[in-house]
């Protein structure tokens, strides 16, 4: 095995739900070493106790959301709430670079685990704190789960259907925006420690990292005094622009996206019909844009009659982007996907192999790859508490009694 | 504007930054930001994100594009003709001296513009590439070309998208903006620091190669585990998971819902009131709820109607119940959270109106984050850095200028 490139650092992970193991994930993908701090005394994190279980049989180290999202990371038990159990936290942060957590703002603190304190366990220690609204300002108790953070932030007024309402975006978006976001922070607060020999605090807003990318939208309304318009797959110059209906069962559709005249005319001649390139209605940009309605009922009678594949092959053989709608299914069966190494199918302790989502990058001197399925509850507390803080096993089987380890 | 700052742990980084609309734009101006130096290379005609506006008042300016404008903060730049031998050479002189190179030209237009992933390692050994395409560097659609629409049907977020639609005709829906792009260039960014922290240990560089298809198949809830934990296709129609979750109807605007904790649902029900209904069968918990969540919604309407929005968004946070405004443009940019917390920041772009952009995504406690200097106009660093950092002599870089090639 090849180095990696996160080698030898090593994070002491709070996070639950999605937006934070996102961001632990990269770390982890990228060969840090990501210790989960969980409990069974409490709650479990939540993506252990919502489907989908595998085969539907309901079990906190059978959910498919947990396992996706905290692969190759390493998990523990300690009742945060036993004196006792925090004082070995403050020993594991002595041998940590990095803490995350996204509790609500200010739980960390009354938790004991406050940047202020874990600094002065570890004085160069970088701390990233995920939370909804921040931790300051006037909203930063409100609860903002992510379809929350998307009305707020803009997605769902932007969204729509040509003439239709405010629509939602299907996804809980801001979560994975705001892990990949908070990686990046990390890896930003890692190159300044390399630097300087210096640690820091990261306060990350669910809801300012998603304003971070509506900007286009707000500089709509600054620049012209006019709200965004939706408009559905439709581009503001390009046309044709949408995602159209072909042949099959009632749901499989194609996109296709043309830029230029070009580009059009190779449309027109995969189409059969070289004759339209004259036609007046679409000779320009401007002219299809004026005649989109007419322009997508063309294209859809062509696709509705065949298959999405097909239309896409051919279209892609004369330089028109196009590709399938795929459903999840269709990912997961997906052949380039399975080349390029990124479905990944590791056996897992209860539920042997499963496809899951791997890694979306390739790095040529320091190949990443996911090193283990998510952890099962506790799985490695005995060997973190050993390996990193010297306990026995006596002194481990003592500490479950107490329900410190627990 | 003067020479850029090369103090600092981030002002001594230098990039350069080679590509096309929103993606490697985004993911250089991550970097930028917090004070890399980076130089952006555009073709003679400009990048083509220069074109697509929001413009002001809706004229087209290559000047004057807000996207563009977004995007290229902190950025100086470079107008080189890469499709001639001359630029490429120059191109070249430029790499030798980078830390990191970031750009999104598709595998198949690789080599004409010098950008060929397999003569980096032996030309500039200590270089990193960050390479972004839309279905990767290797596998059988390598050579496809895609778009923002193509990356949000190929991940598989189109498909899923609206959610909940009862409306089998209508198509999946792209998100607003350029979502996937930014998802992309997010990932360039935190890979060019992993890349750059492993360099320091070992003097190597290296080449990364960002999948935007894999981006996005890799942030899709726990859909891909639907099928592949329990066999299940997903989609965009359907029904909600739970309830109350909806977009609905106050006295002055839209506000989002949604109850996923019994509790939740418990104080909102107290809040309405108490009302009898509440009580039916039909809502006894989240999961029926969803199934029953026309009638839910049909029950509330004349409760949510009396309500502003602010004033409903602020009450319920009160009483932790997670609700948010559907937030125009207008009005999250007078937001009195983002404003508190400092968030907008006042921008001048010479020959435009002062505007609001977007702030950092995550509040540094170390790491300075700020706008410092404006979008390059097109070719307004040319002759400073080819002449001033390279070396090239007054009467070399007017050769250079009548032949177009700067």
């Amino acid at each position: 095995m090849g180095d990696r490139p996160l080698d030898g650092i090593r994070v002491l992970d709070f996070t639950w739900a999605w937006a934070g193991p996102f961001a632990t994930l990269q770390l982890a993908h990228l060969g840090a070493e990501v210790i989960r701090v969980e409990t069974t005394m409490h709650r479990l994190c939540v993506t252990r106790a919502i489907p989908p279980f595998a085969d539907n049989v309901v079990g906190a180290n059978r959910a498919g959301y947990f396992n996706q999202y905290n692969q190759g990371k390493r998990s523990i038990t300690l009742n945060l709430r036993s004196p006792r159990a925090l004082e070995m936290i403050y020993e594991l942060v002595k041998h940590c670079d990095i803490v995350a957590e996204n509790f609500g703002a200010g739980v960390s603190e009354r938790l004991g685990i406050g940047y202020p304190k874990l600094r002065e366990c570890r004085p160069d220690i970088i701390m990233i704190s995920i939370s909804a609204y921040g931790q300051t300002g006037p909203a930063r108790r409100f609860i903002g789960y992510g379809p929350v953070v998307s009305a707020f932030s803009g997605f769902f007024s932007t969204t729509g259907y040509v003439g239709s309402e405010e629509q939602e975006i299907g996804i809980s978006y801001p979560d994975p925006n705001a892990g990949a976001h908070g990686a990046f922070a990390l890896l930003a607060a890692l190159t300044y420690r390399d630097a300087t020999g210096e640690g820091q605090y990261i306060d990350l807003s669910m809801v300012e990292t998603a304003v971070c990318v509506m900007g286009e939208g707000l500089l709509d309304y600054q620049l012209n005094g006019q709200e965004p318009v939706r408009n559905g797959n439709r581009d503001r110059v390009m046309a044709p622009h949408g995602c159209y209906k072909t042949k099959g069962d009632p749901d499989k559709w194609v996109a296709i996206a043309v830029s230029n005249d070009v580009e059009w005319g190779s449309l027109c001649v995969a189409m059969g019909l070289p004759g339209l390139v004259r036609d007046e209605r679409f000779a320009t940009a401007e002219a299809r844009k004026r005649n989109e309605d007419a322009l997508d009922e063309l294209i859809t009678n062509w696709t509705r009659s065949r298959d999405r594949w097909e239309i896409a092959c051919l279209l892609q053989s004369v330089g028109v982007v196009a590709f399938p709608a795929m459903s999840n299914k269709d990912l997961s069966t997906d052949a380039h996907l399975m080349e390029r190494g990124f479905l990944v199918r590791l056996r897992h302790p209860e539920i042997s192999e499963r496809v899951h989502a791997g890694i979306p990058w390739k790095m040529s001197e320091t190949p990443c790859e996911v090193r283990s399925p998510a952890p099962l509850l506790g799985a490695d507390t005995e060997w973190v508490l050993s390996s990193l803080l010297g306990y026995s096993h006596e002194e481990i089987e003592q500490l479950r009694k107490d329900g410190v380890v627990a | 504007m003067g020479a850029q700052d090369t103090e600092g742990p981030f002002g001594r980084i230098k990039v350069v930054e080679c590509g096309w609309g929103v993606s490697a734009a985004y993911g250089a101006k991550l970097l930028a930001d917090l004070g890399v130096n980076v130089i952006k290379l555009e073709p003679p005609g400009g990048d083509p994100a220069r074109q697509w506006g929001p413009f002001p008042d809706g004229v087209p300016n290559p000047e004057k594009s807000g996207l563009f404008v977004y995007l290229n903060t902190n950025k100086r730049g470079v107008v080189l003709d890469l499709k001639r031998s001359e630029g490429r050479k120059l191109l070249g002189r430029l790499l030798e001296r980078a830390d990191i190179l970031i750009h999104n030209i598709l595998p198949p237009d690789r080599e004409q513009y010098g950008l060929l992933t397999s003569t980096f390692k032996a030309a500039y050994p200590q270089l990193i590439v960050v390479s972004i395409s839309m279905f990767g560097d290797s596998g059988p659609r390598a050579h496809w070309r895609g778009s923002e629409l193509i990356a949000s049907n190929a991940g598989g977020w189109a498909f899923l998208s609206p959610g909940a639609s009862s409306h089998p005709e209508l198509a999946p829906l792209k998100a607003f903006g350029h979502q996937c792009d930014f998802q992309a260039g997010v990932h360039a960014a935190f890979l060019a620091l992993a890349a750059y922290h492993y360099r320091a240990s070992t003097g190597k560089g290296q080449h990364i190669d960002v999948s935007e298809q894999e981006c996005i198949a890799a942030m899709l809830e726990m859909n891909l585990m639907h099928y592949s934990y329990g066999g299940r296709e997903t989609s965009r129609l359907g029904q909600r998971a739970l309830g109350p979750w909806f977009i609905g109807d106050c006295a002055d605007g839209r506000i989002f819902l949604v109850c996923i904790e019994e509790d939740q649902w418990q104080r909102l029900v107290e809040f309405m009131g108490n009302p009898e209904w509440a009580h039916e069968p039909l809502f006894r918990d989240r999961v029926v709820r969803g199934q029953n969540l026309d009638a839910l919604k049909a029950l509330m309407t004349d409760w949510l109607a009396q309500w502003k929005v602010m004033d409903l968004y602020k009450e319920a946070q009160r009483r932790r119940i997670p609700v948010a405004p559907v937030h125009a443009m207008s009005r999250l940019l007078e937001n009195e959270q983002l404003r508190e917390r400092g968030y907008f920041v006042e921008f001048h772009q010479s020959g435009m109106n002062q505007i609001k952009l977007p702030g950092p995504p995550s509040q540094y406690g170390c790491a300075a984050w700020a706008l410092k200097r404006p979008a390059p106009h097109l070719g307004e660093h040319t002759e400073e850095v080819l002449c001033r950092e390279l070396g090239l002599s007054t009467t070399q870089f007017d050769a250079l200028r009548k032949a177009g090639i700067v």
